[in-house]
């Protein structure tokens, strides 16, 4: 079993790590690089920038509040 | 109540930078607008890294379990003979 948590450490460091150099590279850098400039073929437009980590914030809060409600009532179910 | 005082203290002051980039506009207002956005993604970023960090570095100790393991066979077999059923499913 320990070798499947540090694979899921090793995954999780590797995601949060590419995300992170990926999301630099967009909002930091690729404004001061000319907008014909091959690089940009790589990107989506800017628009996304915004659009994108809200609607994953959105969906995980969706999820969050669903998981707290579907506990909350199985514990009430529990005591009764 | 440190903890949340530099917290604060770290939040106002980019809120500070960040006003002053607006007013200023050196950069252009649409990249500025990112920059929260960015702020806040760096910080899931930083999460996910702390936690899957601590999942590769979790410490185990191997022979501490094996001698556990043995402590509960030894007072299982002592707790037989005075005649309680634990009801040890191994």
């Amino acid at each position: 079993m320990e070798w499947a948590d540090k694979a899921v450490g090793f995954l999780l460091s590797y995601i949060s790590l590419s995300i992170f150099t990926y999301y630099t590279f967009w909002v930091i850098i690729l404004p001061f690089v000319n907008s014909d400039h091959f690089i940009h073929r790589y990107f989506l437009p800017q628009e996304y920038a915004i659009l994108i980590p809200v609607f994953a914030g959105m969906v995980l809060l969706c999820f969050l509040s669903l998981f707290i409600g579907y506990v909350m009532l199985k514990s009430k179910k529990k005591k009764a | 109540m440190k903890h949340i005082v530099k917290i604060l203290t770290l939040l106002v002051t980019i809120s500070a930078l960040w006003i002053g980039l607006l007013q200023t506009a050196i950069i252009p207002r649409s990249h500025t607008w990112l920059l929260p956005i960015y702020f806040i993604v760096s910080l899931g970023c930083y999460g996910l890294l702390l936690v899957g960090v601590g999942l590769v570095q979790f410490p185990t100790c191997p022979q501490e379990a094996v001698l556990l393991q043995q402590d509960v066979i030894e007072a299982k077999e002592y707790l037989k003979q005075k005649g309680i059923d634990v009801g040890g499913c191994d």
